[in-house]
């Protein structure tokens, strides 16, 4: 399973970040391989609108099967992701990406 | 730390008084943003000093270079703004029709098209009356608020509450339930309602809080000017029990907000005001026990 975080900074200590159109970063943890990869989006926080589209399209591309995030996305980015087959994760605004992981892993969060 | 949002999804309901009052009230407690930037008005309550100001950058327009352009017109073809005229012999990109797209400027033969970024307002970090740390934005004559603005004012609002230790962010929300509104309620622990029972207060709360049901973020409600129109209150206070959301307290009409606002005060700070301050005390004391278990 390849698992994407909305993330704040790029090691498993970082926060998640709450938003996701507007993340600092998509972390990538390749479960199989044991791999931790990490995409600046600052580029796309840093657009004025459809945020929330961008980042869908770009974690289109990234092709993860789940996505772990904090409020989760707006109803435009939800829309585009609904169309890929991902399962999406929120309620993990308060922890880091270890945090979250784990959570995800005994079934604490909740499926958006 | 906690971050408090303030929306009503319509405008008119008495969002920003009453969040001015609670900023008032927590003084120097927390730090205070104004999101609801396209007609950002919590600083004629507030009193800021605009001490510190920093231009804002946000979206593109099309600017043509006259030196490099051949007159060949493919740009005002493709335009679906009509933003691209002749004046005077020359190719011009008319700022206020371009929507920024780059359509013309990645088609134009010799590249004479450049995005050029906007310098749309400022924002500030100010000093209020109340002795708290307020931030937020003015922007220019056709300008327009966007998530990238929202989310500037909010994360300065942070990162100056951790710089002084403050435990709490009250945020003047954006309105409507787009983009800024989006951004607005990122990240925020406790969503305040504030609406009115209107036709359209009571439409536009169930829309907005359709939004703040997907973040699943608590939210509670004031309804204000709820003797207006009772029959539609009992509608509100029905959607409230559906919906489990806090109920916190029922303003009646008074023509005290509209003087207090007139004097430049907030309600709290008004002599006149009566019983409207006791309410907004008891209801700003429910406000921080609800987000200290939120």
């Amino acid at each position: 399973m390849k698992i994407a975080f909305t993330a704040k900074g790029t090691a498993w200590e970082s926060a998640v970040d709450p938003r996701f159109g507007r993340t600092d970063y998509i972390l990538v943890f390749d479960e199989e391989s044991g791999e931790m990869s990490s995409v600046d989006n600052r580029d796309i926080a840093d657009t004025a609108h459809g945020a929330g589209p961008q980042t869908a399209k770009k974690l289109f591309d990234l092709n993860p099967d789940v996505l772990i995030t904090g409020n989760g996305p707006g109803g435009n980015a939800e829309a585009v992701l609904k169309k890929a087959a991902l399962k999406m994760y929120a309620g993990a605004g308060a922890m880091t990406v270890k945090e979250a992981y784990e959570a995800y892993k005994n079934g604490e969060l909740k499926e958006f | 730390m906690k971050e408090i949002v303030v929306i009503s999804g319509k405008g008119g309901t008495g969002k920003t008084s009453i969040t001015a009052s609670f900023a008032f009230l927590s003084g120097k407690d927390m730090v205070a943003a104004d999101c609801d930037v396209d007609a950002a008005d919590m600083h004629l309550l507030m009193k800021p000093d605009f001490a510190h100001s920093e231009p804002f950058y946000s979206g593109v327009i099309a600017e043509i270079d006259k030196e490099t352009c051949i007159h060949c017109g493919k740009c005002a073809e493709v335009c679906r703004f009509d933003a691209i005229s002749i004046i005077n012999g020359e190719y011009y990109a008319d700022p206020i029709s371009c929507e920024g797209c780059g359509y013309c400027s990645r088609i134009c033969p010799p590249k004479a098209i450049t995005m050029q970024e906007q310098n749309v307002g400022d924002w500030y970090r100010s000093s209020t009356k109340a002795g708290n740390t307020m931030i937020h934005a003015r922007l220019g004559i056709g300008a327009e608020n966007s998530g990238k603005l929202v989310a500037k004012v909010k994360n300065e609002a942070k990162a100056e509450a951790k710089q002084e230790g403050k435990e709490l962010v009250l945020v003047d929300g954006s309105p409507g339930i787009g983009c800024p509104v989006v951004s607005s309620l990122s990240g925020a622990d406790l969503v305040v309602l504030v609406t009115e029972p209107t036709l359209s207060g009571l439409h536009d709360i169930k829309r907005v809080y359709e939004l703040v049901h997907k973040f699943k973020i608590p939210a509670a409600c004031i309804i204000n000017k709820a003797d207006v129109n009772p029959e539609i209150t009992e509608q509100i206070k029905d959607f409230l029990e559906q919906e489990k959301i806090e109920h916190i307290a029922d303003f009646p009409y008074d023509e005290n907000f509209t003087r207090s606002m007139t004097m430049g005060q907030t309600i709290v700070e008004y002599e006149d005001a009566g019983d409207l301050k006791d309410k907004l005390q008891a209801s700003w004391l429910k406000v921080q026990e609800l987000v200290a278990t939120s």
